[in-house]
C-alpha cells in the first residue's frame, strides 16, 4: 500500500513561497491504480514528485508498506512526460539506465523489457531516429527493466496522436494488469483518466487540493472505452472539473 | 590492418564520402588560386613580389624540410599541451560552475574580472618570473584558451535542458552520476566547437608567447621561424603555411574526436 498523508509542496521560502500542493492525503492499493486529473499547471506533477522523492514536501509524507518512500529506485518507477530519453544514449543504454544508476547492471538488464515493447531490433538506435510512439515504449521499457512494485506516470502520452496514445493506453492497461505494479497517472486528459484509473483523483486548480475522488470499478478491459461505464466516468469526471471554475 | 584497409575501401567506394573529399579538395583549390591572384596582383602593382606565390612558397617548405619540421614539431607539441592542460582544466571547472548555483556565485565574478583581461598583457611579467623556456610558453597559452573553454562550458551547463536531469534523477541517479550521464554529454558538442575556435585563438597566442619578448631562435618554434625569416618572404611564408597546415591538423583531430563522441548527432533524424 502506498499512501499520502497530508502533502504540501512549496516552491521558494518565507514571504515568497509558492504553494503548489496543499494537504492532499491519498492511498493506492497494492496492484490498484490511481489517476490525478486537473486543470493544467494545477501542481499535479509537483504531487507526483513528491511521490517519486525528486520534490521534498514542506509537510507530510510518501509511505510504501508502512515506511517512509525515500525516492525511486528499485521499488518505484517514474514514467516522464516525452518518455525523458538522452539523446545521446542509444535505445539499449537508455532502457538500462535505472539498472545501470542502481549497480544492477548488466548481471540484470533490460533484454527482457525491451522485448516485450517490441524493440530489441532496435536497440542500438539513437531517440532520434525513433517514432514517437517508439520513444515512449523504450521510457516504458526502462521503467519496466527494475521491476518495480510503484509505476508513477507523468502525463505519459502527452501530444501524441489519438490512435498512438489509443495504442499505448492499451499496452499501459495489459503491463499493468501483468505486471500487478501500483500505479499513479497524472493525466490532463478525461479519457485516459476514465481508461487507466481505478480510483481517479479530482484535483483543484493551483494549489492543488482534493475536490473529488471518483470511483471507476468496471475499468480493466481493453474494449471498456465503449461501455457505458466508462462514458459514465467522464462524464462524472467532467462535472467534478467544472465545479468552482 | 586488412580490417582497417577494407574499411578505408569500403569508404573510398562511398560516393558521399568521395564527394566531401572533393570538396575539401576544391576548396584547398579555391584558397591557393586566390592567393596566386594575390600575390599576382601585389607584384602587378608595387612592381615586386612581396607576396610570394603558393608554388614558390611549397617549394620553399619542401626546400627546407627537416629544418621546418623540427620547429613544426616544437609549435605543435606546445599548442596540444596548452590546448589539453586548458580543456582539463577549463572544462570542468565551467561544468561545475555552471551547474551548480552557489559556486557560480563565489566564482563567476572573478571570471568576469579576470576574462577580459588581455592574457598578452602579463607575457612579461611571466617571462621575468619563470624565464623563457617552453613551459612558460605553454602556460601563456594554457591561460588564454582555459578562460576561453570556462566560459563556454559554464554556458553549455546552464542551457542544458531540465528534463534530461529529471530523467537520470528520476533513475535514481547520484550528484555526480547526473555529470556522467547528462551535464558531460549534454555539453560535449558546443565545447567542441569552442575548441575549434580555440585553435586559432591558441595559434595566435603561441605566435606572440614564441615571438614577443622571449624571441631567441636557438629556442624553436614556429614563431620565430617565421620572425627571424621575415624579410626573406618566401621562407617566412613557408612557415606561415607549416601553421595552417598545424591548424587544419588540429581542426581534423577535433572532428574525428567529435564524429566519435557525438556519435547521435550525426544519425538521421527521422522527421517527426
Amino acid at each position: 500500500m502506498i499512501e499520502l498523508h497530508d502533502i504540501v509542496v512549496e516552491y521558494g521560502n518565507g514571504a515568497r513561497a509558492v504553494r503548489a500542493v496543499d494537504g492532499v492525503s491519498l492511498k493506492v492499493p497494492p496492484g490498484g491504480s490511481l489517476a490525478l486529473i486537473g486543470p493544467s499547471g494545477c501542481g499535479k506533477t509537483s504531487l507526483l514528485y513528491a511521490i517519486a522523492g525528486l520534490l521534498k514536501p514542506a509537510v507530510g509524507e510518501v509511505t510504501l508498506e508502512g515506511k517512509p518512500l525515500s525516492g525511486v529506485g528499485s521499488r518505484v518507477a517514474l514514467i516522464l512526460q516525452n518518455a525523458g530519453l538522452l539523446p545521446w544514449k542509444t535505445v539499449w543504454q537508455n532502457a538500462n539506465l535505472s539498472l545501470l544508476l542502481a549497480k544492477e547492471y548488466p548481471k540484470k538488464t533490460a533484454t527482457a523489457a525491451l522485448e516485450e515493447m517490441g524493440l530489441l531490433e532496435v536497440k542500438d538506435r539513437y531517440p532520434t531516429e525513433l517514432s514517437e510512439g517508439m520513444k515512449r515504449r523504450v521510457g516504458i521499457a526502462r521503467a519496466l527493466a527494475t521491476s518495480p512494485t510503484v509505476m508513477l506516470m507523468d502525463e505519459p502520452l502527452a501530444s501524441l496522436d489519438t490512435l498512438t496514445k489509443e495504442r499505448i493506453q492499451d499496452l499501459f492497461l495489459t503491463l499493468w494488469r501483468k505486471h500487478r505494479f501500483s500505479l499513479i497517472l497524472v493525466t490532463h486528459d478525461i479519457e485516459e483518466a476514465a481508461f487507466l484509473g481505478e480510483r481517479i483523483a479530482v484535483l483543484s486548480d493551483r494549489p492543488a487540493r482534493i475536490k473529488a475522488v471518483v470511483d471507476n470499478p468496471g475499468m480493466g478491459e481493453l474494449d471498456y472505452r465503449g461501455q457505458e461505464g466508462f462514458i459514465a466516468t467522464v462524464s462524472r469526471l467532467r462535472s467534478a472539473l467544472e465545479v468552482g471554475r | 590492418m586488412r580490417r582497417v584497409l577494407v574499411s578505408i575501401g569500403a569508404k573510398l567506394r562511398d560516393r558521399s564520402f568521395r564527394g566531401r573529399i572533393m570538396m575539401y579538395a576544391a576548396s584547398v583549390g579555391i584558397l591557393l588560386l586566390a592567393w596566386e591572384i594575390a600575390s599576382l596582383s601585389i607584384e602587378a602593382i608595387k612592381g615586386r613580389a612581396f607576396l610570394p606565390n603558393p608554388v614558390r612558397a611549397i617549394a620553399e617548405m619542401v626546400r627546407l624540410g627537416p629544418l621546418l619540421f623540427k620547429n613544426f614539431w616544437i609549435s605543435a607539441w606546445r599548442l596540444v599541451m596548452a590546448i589539453l592542460i586548458a580543456f582539463f582544466t577549463g572544462y570542468p571547472l565551467g561544468l561545475l560552475i555552471g551547474h551548480e548555483r552557489r559556486l557560480d556565485q563565489l566564482i563567476s565574478p572573478m571570471i568576469y574580472i579576470l576574462y577580459p583581461i588581455p592574457q598578452v598583457a602579463f607575457i612579461l611579467l611571466l617571462f621575468l618570473i619563470f624565464g623563457i623556456g617552453s613551459p612558460v610558453k605553454v602556460t601563456i597559452v594554457a591561460i588564454a584558451l582555459f578562460f576561453q573553454l570556462l566560459v563556454s562550458a559554464r554556458g553549455a551547463a546552464k542551457q542544458i535542458e531540465e528534463e534530461y536531469v529529471t530523467s537520470v534523477l528520476s533513475a535514481g541517479a547520484s550528484r555526480w552520476q547526473v555529470y556522467w550521464h547528462v551535464i558531460l554529454p549534454a555539453t560535449l558538442p558546443s565545447i567542441l566547437t569552442s575548441l575549434r575556435v580555440s585553435v586559432g585563438l591558441g595559434m595566435a597566442f603561441l605566435y606572440i608567447a614564441e615571438t614577443t619578448g622571449s624571441f631567441d631562435p636557438r629556442r624553436g618554434g614556429l614563431g620565430p621561424f617565421i620572425k627571424n625569416n621575415m624579410y626573406s618572404g618566401t621562407q617566412a611564408f613557408a612557415g606561415i603555411l607549416a601553421m595552417a597546415i598545424l591548424g587544419l591538423a588540429l581542426y581534423i583531430v577535433i572532428e574525428l574526436i567529435e564524429r566519435f563522441a557525438c556519435r547521435w548527432k550525426y544519425v538521421p533524424r527521422r522527421p517527426s
